[in-house]
């Protein structure tokens, strides 16, 4: 991997920003918190603007931006921070939906005590996601991967839903307990770096120059496997996720699903993928078998939900499936679909969610039977939902498209047993979304509560042009986000088949 | 022998490589005698401040030993930067009690000169214990150590836990030093020293007496140190004694008790090691499982720290099976930024007694961020850093151990310490949960705090994040401190 240095410290500014504001935030008074936090994720956001325009998309596999800060020299521990077109597409990720987070939080009549906390949490949780998927040096990634738990956990457990402890504990304890698996496998990979060189080393590049035997490189991908498996999550490690993001408040479940999810993709791919190429390549089948029942599963599970908000979680949970089943294809065609779906899944589930939040804030339920034609009346939110779940399901034009589209194409190639499999997971998902627009749009109900409701307005409205513009962007014009990481997967590809 | 020979023989101590003891000694020594002479409303300003001024002296001049290495008192005394870094630590510790303890002992209505002196001669003992490799001298300074701890705990006159605390720590404290000192004499048998260094290179002779004189040295230690299965002691005492008293004996008293040990490590050779490394390994994978799990079934708070304190002891224990340099650095830097989080996490319950309503219940804890917002997120920090979440020194601690044990591939081990932190998760998470999203069950305020036990308060919290996103200022020392001790 290429390192391409940088005069200015991009990097480290969008990390300062977010955490700048939430210092502000704390010792502003509380009226001001809203605003503070709002003008600190934007200005992240036009930062990240700037930052993917000026980035070199000659070299993508390059890791652009790179700053170094030494924090321990003998075991050669850096904040090294930086950006390869991977980590640019998940660090524009980052930087919208923070911001979308926020902007919905503005309005949010489940937030309306303990304000300056709620905002903090969310402006801290900008600024960790940033550390972790701008970092290049395993141990300092695990510390942001690791940091990301405590606003969230406050997100849950304060401003959460009826069972908001249990589901608070519950996410805490998967995510810290299945990660300290990872951070056994970072110390070991640290210590053969020492038995294969005489030195101490976190540095991914360092690492991606390990050798291993066997036996411990499947091992080690094992370790960190647990720990993305939990994260991301696969079928059978994913019943934290249905509490968590059901007992969230809207902003809250906006940035797991959003970004939290993709924390455990990305590091899979970077990681998993990037350190342990032989072990991938063995253990691939297992990996596609469980991407595919992730898949179907999740599926049926969604089908079944009485609460939407369940509903949108076990959605998550099949979209994932498609980003891991894509990703251990291991061709250009799958990398290419998991990464798009990543950035796709992060808009349409964000979007998702926001609709459960906006229905709840008219109607106060989350239970699927009474928000029978909830959406009558109310014609601007309509147009909204209905392009999210189109975009969500599929259908051309849409984000998630080209990710479903691709991995059948990727599974073909392998097989059409596959393909077919793959092909079954998206009827099902396609399946769910209708019966979710017929339970919204179709059913009838009695209509003397709706034709007071108001349509969707203000910043509510905002938050939701910014996922819908992205939505289309991929959908028309991919080749925009392809351009991106194409570089970045090619070298973890050539990496993993041992081309040069 | 003739007087010529005699005389020769007689060194010159290096009064420069003893230089804070003998602070710390004159203090213990000013702080007894004005105790017995001055009246009573006088001593509640001097001796405090006394004692301050001595340990300040004494940390200065921990920065003066630093130039000078080697052996004094006949190769009794050590000074080298192992001993350097722990007096450091224990004297900025020993401050930090000393700002908790007046205002507690007030608000329990009572006034104890004789506190003063005796932390001072306590502390003098650990610091002693740090740096030696002699076993007269260690058995001597683990006793000046221990008794000083028994009367502390049994400061509390009136309170019956702390009797029974103390008592119980007579009892099995006097029983772990008789173990160490016939582990000793077994270990003068085999090789005719009582230097350690000599004991463990030395060749020929039995080995059987060296097995069993460490094994009997080291059980001793494990006693002092809580190690199940001799750990028995050790909530009664936390729990019976004063809390600025548990926060000194788990932090001070846990690192001086440990550095023995870890002057052993280095020495164990080849042919020993794996069954060192079983041993150890067991007692560490006992005793961090059996802490944690008590752990999560406690309703007093101090005794919950103190089975996490005996956790912290298997978590400690698991690097020093690793008998290589990465496994003492490991031990090392753990030790030092355990004495800073056990005593900061003591201290805040230290302070919330003095809130005449408080029982030291758990479920107290609920909404304590609503009436004590600083003080209830001091405790936060301290919950993170002892489950060991970045950028904490807990975090920074186990990834060492986690280094250490994966470098001897002891695999099982690692497993039973991410077994033993997920169940510490349970009472961690618990306790913030109930600080910051439970209702307030009842109004806690403290009265009068003093500035210097604020500034403790945020220095040493302060301390559990800067050790670990800076690990730079521990590390020059610990080092050099552990290589030299290899180099041997």
């Amino acid at each position: 991997m290429d390192i391409v240095r940088t005069d200015f410290p991009f990097i480290s500014l969008s990390l300062a920003l977010p955490a700048i504001s939430a210092l502000l935030v704390v010792f502003l008074q509380e009226r001001f918190a809203r605003a503070v936090s709002v003008v600190g994720a934007g200005a992240t956001f036009l930062l990240s603007l700037l930052v993917v325009y000026l980035f070199d998309y000659s070299r993508t596999s390059a890791v652009q931006f790179y700053e170094e800060y030494t924090i321990l020299d003998e075991l050669n521990i850096k904040l090294s921070l930086g950006l390869d077109g991977l980590s640019l597409l998940m660090y524009l990720l980052t930087a919208l939906v923070s911001l979308v987070a926020i902007v919905w939080s503005v309005k949010d009549r489940q937030v309306s005590f303990r304000l300056k906390e709620y905002f903090v949490a969310f402006l801290l949780t900008e600024s960790f996601l940033i550390g972790v998927f701008a970092s290049y040096d395993v141990l300092v990634f695990y510390v942001f991967y690791e940091l990301t738990l405590i606003p969230m956990l406050f997100a849950i457990g304060v401003w959460g839903y009826k069972l908001r402890l249990y589901s608070a504990y519950k996410f805490f304890i998967y995510i810290f307990v299945s990660s300290l698996f990872l951070l056994l496998g970072i110390a070991s990979v640290a210590v053969v770096h020492y038995k294969n060189t005489g030195s101490f080393s976190f540095s991914y590049f360092d690492l991606l120059k390990n050798s291993y035997t066997p036996g411990l490189e499947i091992f080690l991908f094992l370790l960190f496997f647990i720990a993305f498996a939990v994260k991301t999550p696969l079928v059978p490690f994913h019943t934290w996720l249905p509490d968590a993001h059901g007992e969230a408040p809207t902003a809250g479940s906006v940035v797991l699903a959003a970004m939290l999810l993709k924390m455990g993709t990305y590091a899979l791919l970077r990681f998993n993928l990037g350190l342990f190429p032989d072990a991938t390549v063995k253990l691939m089948p297992f990996m596609v078998a469980i991407g595919i029942i992730t898949i179907i599963y999740a599926s049926w599970m969604t089908i079944v939900q009485n609460n939407i908000k369940r509903f949108v979680a076990y959605s998550s949970v099949s979209h994932m499936g498609f980003v891991v089943t894509a990703m251990f294809l291991l061709t250009q065609e799958g990398l290419r679909a998991s990464v798009i779906e990543m950035f796709a899944h992060g808009m349409t589930s964000a979007s998702l969610f926001m609709i459960a939040g906006f229905i709840y804030n008219r109607l106060h339920t989350f239970n699927m039977s009474s928000l029978r034609g909830s959406v009558k009346f109310m014609p601007m939110f309509a147009v909204i939902v209905a392009m999210t779940s189109f975009a969500s399901m599929g259908l051309p034009g849409g984000s998630s498209f080209w990710g479903k589209f691709l991995t059948i194409l990727a599974a073909k190639e392998y097989s059409y047993a596959l393909a077919l499999l793959v092909l079954v997971g998206a009827f099902f998902s396609a399946a769910y979304i209708l019966f979710m627009l017929k339970t919204l749009f179709l059913d009838v109900r009695e209509e003397s509560i709706l034709i007071h409701f108001t349509d969707i307005r203000g910043f509510k409205l905002v938050s939701f042009i910014m996922l819908m513009v992205p939505i289309f962007l991929i959908g028309f014009f991919p080749h925009l986000f392809f351009n991106m990481f194409e570089g970045s997967i090619g070298f973890i590809l050539k990496n993993l088949l041992g081309l040069e | 022998m003739d007087i010529g020979q005699l005389v020769g023989a007689v060194q010159i101590p290096r009064l420069e490589l003893f230089l804070p003891e003998l602070t710390v000694l004159i203090t213990a020594f000013l702080l007894f005698t004005l105790e017995l002479v001055l009246s009573s409303p006088l001593k509640r300003v001097v001796l405090p401040s006394l004692s301050a001024i001595g340990y300040i002296l004494a940390l200065m001049s921990v920065g003066v030993t630093i130039q000078f290495h080697g052996d004094t008192f006949y190769g009794t005394f050590t000074n080298d930067y192992l001993g350097v870094l722990v007096k450091v630590f224990e004297l900025v510790i020993a401050l930090t009690v000393l700002a908790f303890s007046q205002r507690y002992f007030q608000s329990k209505g009572s006034f104890y000169g004789e506190f003063y002196y005796i932390l001072a001669f306590t502390l003098l003992g650990t610091m002693i214990l740090a740096s030696s490799y002699n076993l007269i001298i260690i058995y001597v300074s683990l006793e000046l150590v221990s008794i000083g701890f028994y009367i502390l705990t049994a400061l509390l006159r009136g309170s019956f836990i702390s009797k029974e605390g103390a008592f119980k720590y007579l009892i099995l404290g006097g029983l772990s030093i008789a173990l160490a000192s016939y582990g000793a004499v077994f270990m003068y048998i085999y090789s005719g020293s009582i230097d350690l260094r000599e004991i463990l290179t030395y060749s020929g002779g039995d080995y059987h007496y060296l097995i069993l004189g460490l094994v009997l040295f080291l059980i001793g230690f494990a006693i002092k140190i809580g190690a199940v299965p001799f750990h028995f002691w050790l909530p009664d005492a936390y729990q019976g004694a004063p809390t600025p008293v548990t926060a000194f004996m788990a932090s001070v008293g846990k690192l001086a008790f440990f550095i023995p040990v870890v002057r052993i490590m280095p020495l164990i050779e080849d042919k020993f090691a794996l069954a060192w490394m079983l041993t150890v390994g067991v007692i560490a994978a006992v005793t961090m499982l059996y802490g944690n799990f008590v752990a999560l079934v406690q309703r007093d708070i101090k005794r919950l720290l103190a089975y996490s304190s005996i956790a912290h002891s298997g978590y400690i224990l698991a690097g020093v099976a690793v008998t290589k340099v990465i496994g003492l650095k490991a031990v090392i830097y753990f030790l030092v930024v355990y004495a800073v989080m056990s005593a900061g996490s003591f201290f805040v319950v230290a302070m919330l007694e003095r809130d005449e309503n408080w029982n030291n219940e758990i479920r107290e804890f609920s909404g304590l961020r609503f009436s004590m917002p600083y003080l209830a997120f001091a405790f936060l920090v301290y919950m993170f850093a002892l489950l060991g979440v970045p950028p904490t020194v807990g975090f920074v601690g186990k990834t060492l151990v986690f280094m250490a044990l994966s470098f001897d591939k002891l695999w099982w081990l690692a497993f039973v310490m991410i077994l033993s932190t997920a169940v510490s998760t349970g009472y961690y998470v618990r306790l913030v949960v109930l600080m910051y999203m439970k209702d307030k069950e009842k109004e806690v305020s403290v009265p009068e705090k003093s500035y210097a036990e604020l500034a403790s308060l945020l220095f040493l919290t302060l301390m559990t994040v800067v050790l670990a996103v800076a690990p730079g200022i521990v590390w020059q020392l610990l080092s050099p401190a552990a290589e030299i001790l290899f180099a041997r």
